[in-house]
């Protein structure tokens, strides 16, 4: 009834196209960055940028209209919210710039020069992102800015005033972004005002949730407060982001079952489903004073 | 599918138009916390109407495709699709379905399939962060999104793929299906 021939030439396709699929999987993993599959990754992705790019500018017309669909549900919750965030927000300014001015007379008052922060003296080169990973396992984008721009690996990415992520791959006319969400992300970071320090982490499928992590019990930390990166910086090691860009708010505060470290949940400022511009901050402002860690978190 | 030079231009340019598409449009859209996934559709269409080994061969070049465009580590798509492609040609091998509504079904066992082995997969090459419930909120929204477009886009592949198929599953049923007999004023179903 069956062709035996037929059988064994399906199955023997079946185990070629396997067998073919784990011998890249490994091979992908055994190597270096500068390995054979990486190398083929990026010349390909720089093959396909320009067609990407014009795939992506010529259909961000469809992607706005569904966007514009979506967003048209979000609005009216989103509006409510950014009211009561617009009146803290008053508050706020008025206590910060009180804050800076009397900052600014005592570093006069004691001679220390004033030194550039965020963004100032970063540098910062606008890309429009033209791909983006099509699983929530890997949160890459790609944008039309490479090392011909000035772009380099580990440089810090912003959008909408938050940060998104850092440059793991460039090429002469793209790079990409491996943003906070994705799994391997890690970032120092700092509450302010409060200044306790942890490691965000993302929560997979989730990019309105990160989580701050390896905060010590006895530091408190309270809603509504601000999330920047902390600059770490030791003799030995340097955090690859600058110290002060924005992250997030805290959300939620959870203490663990032992009370001995805080969980605190933040929502990025970045809008990391869905954004089309980024900055690559090409140059790290001069150093400002390096954040405490807790022990045994990474930098 | 008749083994030829224009078969792999064919599927070649279907197989980069739709990574392309991915990448650059259909991945920025999100729907309801989710967006459909035209890779799998196009890797189940074509192993529908060509067959459990072309299913495998196009499932490993569509997988190696996107981890090439998107930056993933590379080898898993293509193992997933792999399979997706054998197991939707092996279904049309042993069931012969012929109706005009099948490709639904098929886009979203498919989806649910690539989704699923596609999660367990990246778990066990160790995710390394926590993961929340609303990935299967994600997962479903795909499912439901491919499920809506899968007939459209089954049927604009079978017309690209029509001069290279040797069997087409579609003609075939309606040829098997006996004609109606017509009445003496020659319309069906009225034998008056």
């Amino acid at each position: 009834m069956f062709d035996k021939k037929v059988v064994r030439r399906r199955r023997a396709a079946l185990a070629v196209f396997v067998a073919l699929s784990i011998a890249v999987l490994t091979a992908y993993f055994g190597e270096s960055g500068g390995g054979f599959f990486h190398a083929l990754q990026r010349g390909s992705q720089e093959a396909f940028a320009p067609v990407e790019s014009g795939a992506s500018r010529a259909l961000k017309p469809v992607r706005d209209l569904f966007g514009w669909v979506g967003d048209t549900f979000d609005a009216k919750g989103d509006n409510e919210q950014l009211r009561a965030e617009v009146e803290r927000l008053r508050s706020e300014l008025a206590r910060s710039q009180t804050a800076e001015r009397d900052a600014a007379q005592l570093s006069g008052i004691v001679g220390l020069s004033r030194q550039d922060m965020y963004p100032r003296g970063t540098d910062p080169i606008a890309a429009r992102v033209i791909a983006r990973a099509p699983t929530v396992w890997y949160s890459s984008v790609k944008i039309d800015k490479g090392s011909g721009d000035g772009v380099k690996v580990d440089q810090p990415v912003i959008a909408a005033g938050g940060l998104v992520g850092r440059v793991t791959q460039v090429t002469g006319g793209t790079a990409e972004v491996r943003l906070i969400t994705d799994a391997s992300s890690a970032v120092t970071a700092q509450v302010m005002p409060e200044g306790a320090s942890g490691v965000v982490r993302p929560q997979v499928g989730n990019p309105n949730d990160l989580l701050l992590d390896l905060i010590e019990g006895d530091r408190r930390v309270t809603e509504d407060t601000t999330v920047v990166t902390s600059g770490f910086t030791s003799t030995k090691v340097e955090s690859l982001f600058p110290r002060g860009i924005p992250i997030g708010t805290v959300t939620k505060v959870d203490l663990d079952e032992f009370e001995q470290y805080q969980r605190v949940h933040i929502r990025p400022f970045a809008n990391l489903r869905r954004f089309d511009i980024v900055q690559v901050l090409t140059r790290r402002p001069p150093n400002t004073q390096a954040a405490a860690l807790p022990e045994g978190s990474a930098p | 599918m008749i083994v030829a030079p224009m078969t792999f231009v064919r599927v070649g340019l279907l197989l980069i138009l739709a990574v392309i598409l991915q990448v650059s449009a259909v991945s920025q859209t999100s729907i309801f916390g989710g967006h459909a996934d035209l890779v799998v559709l196009t890797v189940a269409a074509i192993a529908y109407y060509a067959g459990s080994v072309s299913g495998c061969a196009v499932g490993f070049a569509a997988g190696f495709l996107l981890d090439l465009a998107s930056g993933a580590t590379m080898g898993a798509s293509s193992l997933v699709l792999t399979a997706i492609g054998y197991s939707v040609g092996r279904f049309r091998e042993l069931r012969d379905p012929s109706h005009g509504l099948m490709p639904a079904p098929v886009g979203a066992a498919a989806t649910a399939g690539w989704v699923l082995t596609f999660a367990a997969v990246s778990f066990m090459l160790d995710v390394g962060a926590r993961v929340s419930p609303l990935v299967i909120r994600d997962m479903v929204v795909t499912v439901v999104l491919n499920t809506l477009i899968a007939i459209p886009w089954f049927v604009a592949i079978r017309r690209i793929l029509r001069p290279s198929l040797s069997v087409d599953p579609v003609e075939l049923g309606r040829r098997r299906q006996q004609p109606r007999s017509a009445g003496p004023i020659g319309l069906r179903g009225l034998e008056i």
